[in-house]
């Protein structure tokens, strides 16, 4: 079964008017596609609510195009182009590794011999492999010698081949650096070989590959260097690979493992020895430049390897020794790249269209609409940005374009059998994760494991993202997650009339205030998890002078992200990166060492463990999660107190608060945010409304929260498992009002936007959108307040 | 642990009733819990199910424990219209296949015989010394980690 025969991404998340924005289309099959654009304003099926609603745009590139087909050729890897100093007639090859599937299933997507450094193409040149029987591999032209031994996986191992072009003579050598006490010796292996190495002209080094052939086809236009396809992507860390061209005695390679260190003589010449530098063709040295996209050759020619498809760096190397942990402090213990078969950056397709948005354009959620004559569809979407000191409107929607990032084209229905536990019922499958399933290329989520099992810690948004998607259900809800679920907020302010403008993560995290200082109130996604420092700092800067924020979900503001800077040149956003460390919701874990970040070298995991805590945002901060199915909520007496019974005008005190909506059946569901004064929520919080004590036992309270492992954690049982709306004052006439469930925006569409949750929402936003600060308070309610006030006695402890 | 009881045994037969019952008034919800909705397709008042059978709950938790490799899911194949169940190959790159050619017009339905087809397929006592295996050494235990 066919899944998706169109697939598609831009150039660009956010666009200015005036500004242009380009296409990319895969068409695999139909002869050719409409394309339009179109204003989207409520993306979810359900027949329950509205239903799916969008409206044509008018525009200059409305049309029919030609079907093409392009393809994603993922997978990391370094290299360098064709150089006569690779092209030599004896060789030494050595390096580190630590292989994560030295042996994969024969029906595996990318199944087969796995190259580590290879100067080989079509029978002809050297090179390191791991073969299809998980044993390291020497290939001089189209002879082989492998040790017979199978590599340990998640193990590092020193390999090394040498060949004597004089006397024929091959020597492979695999010394594994653990060695426990039942394992085999595995002694060198040596082997006279008749051949004379030949080279494939134009065919490239490659570090974590082999170049699979040299070829004018159209579609390979999007492999890096263009029309050169590698093949048997490795899946693993390197460390510090070397080329030599000379056949090397073992006391030599062993000299060799220090690099071309110029240290070592006092005339600076490349090194170890004297003797050894007149043999060095390349000593790469991954530790330098872990924040960029090269691999840096400390050899005499400088033959630095270009990093395509972003392979994850900063990760520990053969000799790290536990004591450093942040890669800036011991680049020399970081000199490992992790490799791996689906890592993707760029599909680098060809354009298929591009619009130039004409000046004037509402800032709004847009979408590039295909269709074919036989019912094929997708949508790629976008938005329309003003530019700063352009704002249109006094409201503006912040699209959570990083948490959409975190979660693109996401597989855990597919990959992870522990998803049903975590959603309490059979998860359910829709064409895009049908589709992604088949087709690794596309890359994962930072919710994945790569193919080789290992954390997934980089998204890209160059490439189709099928969940960034209209009409799509997400297994975790059964229901829209993300992008299809922000657009019930964007319904119910149409419906409602309200004029708004759209921002995105990625324009505040580069604005900073400026993005947000010019409007009286900025409105959150349902699902805002993943931020950079930036946003979060203008978020706080723009509530401290006056602004009003409106915090739409939960289990906001939770890990750390960064865009990696390598990719600034090509537009804002293009990568974020986030690691999972030692504590929070995470579907893998980082390994020790590994919490550092790449690009930007900040330490990743969750906010608060970097001292933001996630409740001093808006309010309220994430308590639990459950995916089942969500309740109600019920006024507390504080939403009778003064300073905030305004939102609550035209609502019985007695009302059940959303016990209805298109996420889970009600406002409190999947993820849920309470207010905790000890964990930064401002101590004049008013808890407004709570759905404590009606959640089902799929709920389980986050394991942040506490340090041992106890029953009694589920929704039936402990009391922080709940949701609390929240409200509290800024300095300067600000204010947050914190609503504190995913679930939340999914009743604002029931009943046509006629509801009790509507009602609450309209009060807040009519009050917040407002020219001028807020009115103040009575002076009644200006006192002195810890945070401990609301403490038991004898439990004060901060945790 | 708790053994998952043969289809034909009494204790089954009290768990399927339920477990039809539950999945029947979910019916309309977007979401689903082996729960009863007091009104159908009305999550306001939820009770029975997993929070009132013990053992219904306790083997439902170790169907939805199991690994990837082999496990049953539900394959949307028309939006808001047709569902079909589907089993995991638990290998990269190779997708679910379907295991039935019933289709469903609703989502709600292949819940249940998800677990009618699980009772006749777990083994009754898997996780107890007798069936240690070497995979234990590396949590291949029929409970995955998240």
């Amino acid at each position: 079964m066919s899944w998706m025969k169109m697939t598609g991404y831009a150039d660009k998340f956010s666009v200015h008017p005036g500004d242009t924005i380009k296409f990319y289309v895969n068409c695999d099959g139909p002869s050719e596609y409409q394309a339009e654009i179109v204003k989207m304003i409520h993306a979810d099926t359900n027949p329950r609510g509205p239903g799916f609603i969008e409206e044509k745009i008018d525009a200059a590139i409305n049309g029919t195009y030609k079907g093409v087909k392009q393809e994603i050729y993922s997978g990391s890897y370094g290299f360098v182009v064709d150089k006569p100093q690779f092209c030599v007639e004896s060789v030494t090859l050595q390096c580190w590794i630590w292989p994560t599937t030295p042996k994969t299933h024969p029906k595996y997507w990318k199944h087969g011999a796995q190259g580590l450094v290879t100067k080989w193409c079509d029978g002809k040149g050297y090179g390191l492999f791991i073969n299809e029987d998980g044993c390291v591999e020497f290939r001089v032209n189209d002879q082989v010698i492998t040790t017979g031994a199978p590599l340990r996986d998640h193990a590092w191992h020193f390999v090394a081949a040498s060949f004597d072009a004089a006397t024929g003579e091959a020597v492979l050598y695999h010394e594994p650096q653990v060695v426990y006490a039942l394992d085999p010796e595995i002694p060198p292996v040596s082997k006279k070989l008749s051949t004379k190495l030949a080279y494939v002209a134009g065919s490239p080094t490659v570090i974590a590959g082999y170049c699979g052939s040299v070829t004018d086809s159209p579609l390979a236009k999007a492999s890096v260097p263009q029309g050169v396809l590698i093949k048997g992507h490795y899946n693993g860390k390197i460390d510090s690979p070397r080329i030599c061209n000379r056949a090397l005695s073992r006391l030599e390679i062993e000299t060799m493992k220090l690099g071309a260190q110029p240290g070592l003589s006092e005339r600076r010449n490349s090194g170890p020895t004297g003797k050894l530098s007149e043999a060095i063709v390349a000593s790469w040295d991954f530790g330098d430049g872990i924040n960029t996209l090269i691999g840096k050759d400390k050899g005499p020619y400088l033959f630095h390897a270009t990093i395509v498809n972003c392979p994850t760096r900063a990760m520990t190397g053969y000799n790290w020794e536990g004591q450093i942990f942040d890669w800036k402090g011991a680049p020399e213990q970081y000199g490992a790249i992790h490799f791996h078969d689906d890592d993707i950056d760029d599909a680098r397709w060809q354009v298929s269209f591009e619009w130039s948005v004409p000046k004037g354009t509402s800032s709004k959620f847009y979408a590039a609409k295909l269709t074919t004559k036989d019912g094929d569809e997708d949508y790629i979407p976008f938005w329309v940005v003003p530019r700063v000191g352009e704002e249109t409107a006094k409201i503006a929607f912040m699209v959570p374009t990083i948490s959409y990032m975190a979660y693109a084209n996401e597989h855990l229905a597919n990959n992870a059998g522990g998803a049903e536990l975590l959603v309490y019922r059979v998860p359910i499958m829709q064409q895009q994760n049908m589709f992604l399933s088949e087709h690794r290329e596309y890359g994962g989520s930072i919710y994945d494991t790569h193919t080789d099992g290992s954390g997934l810690c980089l998204s890209s948004r160059l490439r189709p993202i099928l969940s960034i998607r209209p009409k799509y259900d997400h297994f975790l809800a059964q229901a829209p997650w993300q992008y299809p679920a922000d657009l019930h907020m964007i319904y119910w302010l149409e419906k409602k009339g309200y004029e708004y403008d759209v921002i995105t993560d990625e324009d505040v995290t580069y604005d900073g205030l400026a993005r947000l200082e010019n409007y009286n109130v900025v409105i959150s996604g349902s699902h805002p998890e993943h931020n950079s420092g930036p946003q979060l700092d203008a978020l706080h800067n723009y509530m401290q002078r006056g602004g009003r924020f409106m915090y739409m979900g939960a289990d906001g503001w939770y890990w750390v992200h960064s865009y990696h800077p390598a990719y600034d040149k090509q537009g804002r956003g293009i990568v974020t990166e986030m690691r999972r460390c030692e504590s929070g919701i995470r579907t893998w874990r980082a390994d020790p060492g590994e919490y550092y970040h790449q690009g930007t070298g900040e330490l990743g995991g969750m906010w608060r463990f970097r001292g933001r805590y996630l409740h001093t945002i808006a309010g309220t901060g994430m308590s639990s999660e459950g995916f089942d199915i969500s309740t109600y909520y019920s006024r507390t007496p504080e939403s009778n107190d003064a300073r905030v019974s305004w939102a609550f005008e035209g609502i019985n005190y007695d009302e059940k608060l959303g016990n209805f909506g298109l996420v889970g059946g009600g406002a409190a569901g999947t993820e849920l945010d309470i207010v905790d004064t000890m964990l930064g929520s401002p101590p004049h919080t008013l808890v407004v409304a709570t759905s404590a004590g009606r959640h089902t036992e799929g709920y389980l309270l986050v394991m942040e929260d506490y340090g041992f492992n106890q029953q009694g954690l589920d929704g039936t049982q402990h009391p922080r498992v709940r949701s609390d709306i929240a409200y509290h004052e800024t300095p300067n006439g600000g204010a947050a009002f914190a609503f504190s469930s995913i679930a939340f925006c999914g009743s604002l569409p029931w009943n046509n936007g006629d509801n009790n949750i509507s009602t609450l929402v309209g009060n807040v936003l009519n009050r917040f959108m407002k020219d001028g600060p807020l009115p103040m308070p009575e002076p009644a309610a200006i006192v002195h307040r810890g945070r401990a006030d609301y403490d038991q006695p004898m439990n004060k402890a901060r945790k | 642990m708790i053994p998952i009881p043969r289809p034909s045994t009494d204790d089954a037969k009290r768990m399927i009733k339920e477990h039809k019952e539950c999945i029947d008034s979910m019916k309309g919800v977007a979401g689903n819990s082996v729960l009863k909705c007091a009104t159908p397709g009305d999550t306001t008042v939820v009770t029975g199910g997993i929070h009132e059978d013990f053992q219904l709950n306790r083997v439902l938790l170790r169907m939805r424990a199991a690994p990837a490799k082999g496990k049953l899911v539900v394959v949307c194949t028309k939006v808001e219209k047709e569902w079909r169940i589907a089993r995991l190959s638990g290998i990269r790159g190779v997708p679910p296949e379907f295991v039935t050619d019933k289709v469903y017009d609703n989502e709600q339905d292949p819940q249940h015989d998800i677990f009618l087809m699980r009772l006749e397929e777990y083994p009754e006592t898997d996780g107890f010394p007798e069936h240690f295996r070497e995979g234990w050494k590396r949590r291949d235990d029929m409970w995955t980690v998240t």
